[in-house]
């Protein structure tokens, strides 16, 4: 009896580790799900579709892993969406004035910056709920977005700006999306700060040691604060990337997107509950649910139930994090 | 205590209201109605929709038109909720109640929610029609609008027509459910219906999102390869810049591949003149102010009675008309009836106003 209970204890435990080894998990859906799209449609393995996808999937896992660092701070940020259309709008009003296209892309990225710098101030200085500050720095980017452009569109931009978006690189005798290379050096260069840096390793100590750093003189403000500033430059960075893709910067653009990116982190196992948060978890988590997208567009799933089955995803995604946490508790 | 102190945080504060207060709703001039003033107000579903931003100009030129006849003074209060919010439009319709207006134009965000703040008002004395999105239920005296319907036949009409009655399409919609789209698709699909070699082989959904289009749409041409024919029940994709959707470019330029699209900005009219669209069917955008200020300056002064529904056409612009349509949007004159789509015209459809 008790070898049996021993038994089912090791065999839940070992359940446990293998769902708590997020990108495993992750990296073999992806893989299950190109096996099967890619038999049942040709179309899906092909060159174009494979560069539409990692185009379209590029903004989105940049300002993911953004979010990522934060909701492994224990915090959350909405505004992500709104800083992608505010820098968006910057850079494309200031090259329709005639600006410099680096000019341009700097202060996009500045806007950015500037909200996840109130957010930070507001979260890490005043000890606000990040919740609630971050619906609010939401609604005030797109607020500011809507005056700018008075709700119209902002088209006409030069090719040296949507070359960022739209243009192909020549890579080992294929073409890579000039987006995802900037994907590729962004996530090489937080991989660097996140890991090598002590900035980075304090971070990544915060949600279980927050009283000991704070006994050991951190700055834990200071530390909040950097954390939003750099979720608002992800996010920045990702909605120039996007709007360079489209070639006009809406108003309108990335509603709805926080969702989107959110889901993408904790897809990729970024929550307090789950500790083994990496920057590919998240690039894999935004890779699944752009694939599952377009897997289901590509069969020609009605649209109707295309958005509860992303939703479904979701919600799989947040109780395994509950049963990893539950399992830990139990294991331990 | 320490925030107290810090008088500067405060002064903004304080100074961010004032500003806020200042730059509150916009009117034409600010007035509440008197005797010798008919104050209308006009209130679009959003501010965020640079569209009603036509119909708000159009509504203050008939609004000028009208006044100084010996008439009442025609002014026009131009409301709105920021986002397209049904309870903030509930809430608006109340303020402008109290503030005691003479006569309400709206386009509903819903139909059922409009209904309680339009009986209000009429309770009040208060008239009020429907422009754009009505509310059939309410006590409004008329609605002007287009039918979504007969909308989506003529478009089906332009596609079959330009696709020469045969080939594969494709749906691209915004918001599934979203009930005038849906009106549309409705239509569309009736009048292909008739004709047995057009399939309509996809769906695809862009949540009126301009990124998700671009995607949805190359996604749409990469299952169907063979597709000769698009409907865009909105336009969506086509804010893209040229670049954005390579597939559905080159196929469009090659001749193989037909699109019908709704609306008529600046942006579909230059594609259409490129040949990459086959027509477009549009709203009468400025009529939505121009049209609506004289209809209630008709029932409000001199007491005239309107049918519970009032068609408002369409505009349908094929590369025959493309030229008069651009001039109308450089002039802002769209008072002038737009010349015949179809030249030379082998038979006038039935659908077709």
């Amino acid at each position: 009896m008790v070898t049996r209970v021993s038994r089912a204890l090791r065999l839940q435990q070992r359940w446990y580790r293998f769902l708590s080894n997020r990108e495993g998990v992750v990296a073999f859906l992806l893989l299950l799900m190109t096996l099967v799209l890619g038999t049942r449609m040709p179309t899906f393995l092909s060159a174009q579709n494979i560069l539409n996808v990692a185009r379209s999937f590029s903004w989105i896992a940049v300002a993911a892993v953004g979010e990522g660092v934060v909701l492994l701070t224990g915090g959350i940020d909405l505004s992500v969406g709104s800083t992608m259309a505010l820098a968006g709008v910057v850079a494309a009003l200031l090259l329709q004035g005639g600006t410099p296209v680096a000019v341009a892309v700097f202060a996009g990225l500045a806007a950015g910056l500037l909200i996840g710098f109130v957010n930070g101030s507001l979260v890490g200085r005043m000890g606000l709920p990040p919740f609630i500050v971050t619906l609010g720095t939401m609604s005030v980017a797109r607020g500011i977005v809507f005056g700018l452009t008075g709700g119209w569109p902002v088209r006409d931009l030069p090719w040296a700006f949507r070359v960022l978006g739209q243009g192909d690189l020549p890579f080992l005798g294929g073409r890579v999306p000039v987006p995802v290379l900037i994907l590729a050096v962004l996530v090489l260069a937080s991989s660097l700060l996140l890991n090598l840096t002590l900035l980075g390793r304090y971070i990544r100590l915060l949600p279980r040691a927050e009283p000991a750093l704070h006994l050991s003189g951190v700055d834990i403000g200071g530390l909040k604060q950097f954390v939003y500033t750099f979720s608002g430059f992800m996010a920045a960075a990702g909605g120039l990337m996007m709007t360079a893709r489209l070639g006009v910067a809406a108003p309108t653009a990335a509603v709805g997107y926080e969702i989107d990116i959110i889901a993408a982190a904790i897809l990729g196992g970024a929550s307090v509950a789950h500790r083994g948060w990496s920057l590919w978890g998240v690039l894999l988590g935004a890779g699944l649910l752009q694939v599952l997208r377009n897997g289901l567009v590509l069969m020609g799933v009605h649209p109707y139930w295309q958005t509860g089955v992303v939703g479904a995803m979701l919600l799989a995604a947040i109780l395994i994090d509950y049963l990893v946490a539950r399992g830990s508790q139990v294991g331990e | 205590m320490g925030l107290l102190r810090r008088w500067w945080i405060w002064a903004g504060i304080i100074g961010l209201v004032i500003w806020l207060i200042g730059s509150g709703p916009r009117s034409e001039p600010p007035a509440v109605g008197g005797p010798r003033t008919l104050t209308i107000a006009w209130i679009p579903k959003a501010m965020n929709n640079p569209i009603f931003e036509l119909g708000y100009k159009g509504a203050v030129k008939r609004a000028a038109e009208l006044s100084g006849h010996g008439g009442p003074d025609v002014q026009v209060l131009y409301v709105a909720p920021v986002a397209a919010d049904a309870a903030e439009q509930v809430r608006i319709m109340e303020d402008v109640i109290v503030r005691g207006v003479d006569a309400i134009a709206i386009s509903c965000i819903d139909p059922v929610a409009c209904k309680y703040p339009i009986d209000k008002a009429v309770k009040a004395g208060i008239p009020v029609m429907t422009w754009d999105s009505d509310s059939p239920q309410s006590l409004r005296f008329t609605s002007w609008g287009i039918d979504n319907y007969r909308a989506g036949q003529v478009a089906a009409y332009l596609l079959v027509r330009a696709m020469g009655g045969r080939g594969k399409v494709a749906l691209l919609t915004g918001v599934p459910g979203a009930y005038n789209l849906e009106e549309r698709i409705r239509g569309f699909r009736s009048l292909t219906s008739v004709f047995p070699d057009i399939e309509i082989v996809a769906v695809a959904v862009s949540n009126e999102d301009i990124n998700l289009g671009v995607q949805v749409v190359e996604e749409t041409m990469l299952a169907h390869p063979d597709l000769n024919g698009w409907f865009f029940v909105g336009m969506w994709p086509l804010f893209a810049e040229r670049g954005a959707m390579p597939l559905w470019e080159s196929a469009a330029q090659s001749g193989r591949l037909k699109t019908v699209a709704f609306d008529t900005l600046p942006v579909e009219l230059e594609l259409l003149r490129d040949g990459y669209l086959s027509g477009l069917v549009g709203q009468k955008y400025w009529g939505w102010g121009y049209e609506t200020v004289r209809i209630i300056y008709e029932h409000v002064v001199l007491g005239k009675q309107f049918p519970p529904f009032l068609d408002s056409g369409m505009d349908v612009v094929t590369r025959s008309n493309v030229d008069a349509m651009i001039r109308a949007w450089k002039t802002h004159d769209f008072s002038r009836p737009l010349p015949n789509p179809f030249k030379p015209d082998p038979f006038r459809p039935r659908s077709y106003p």
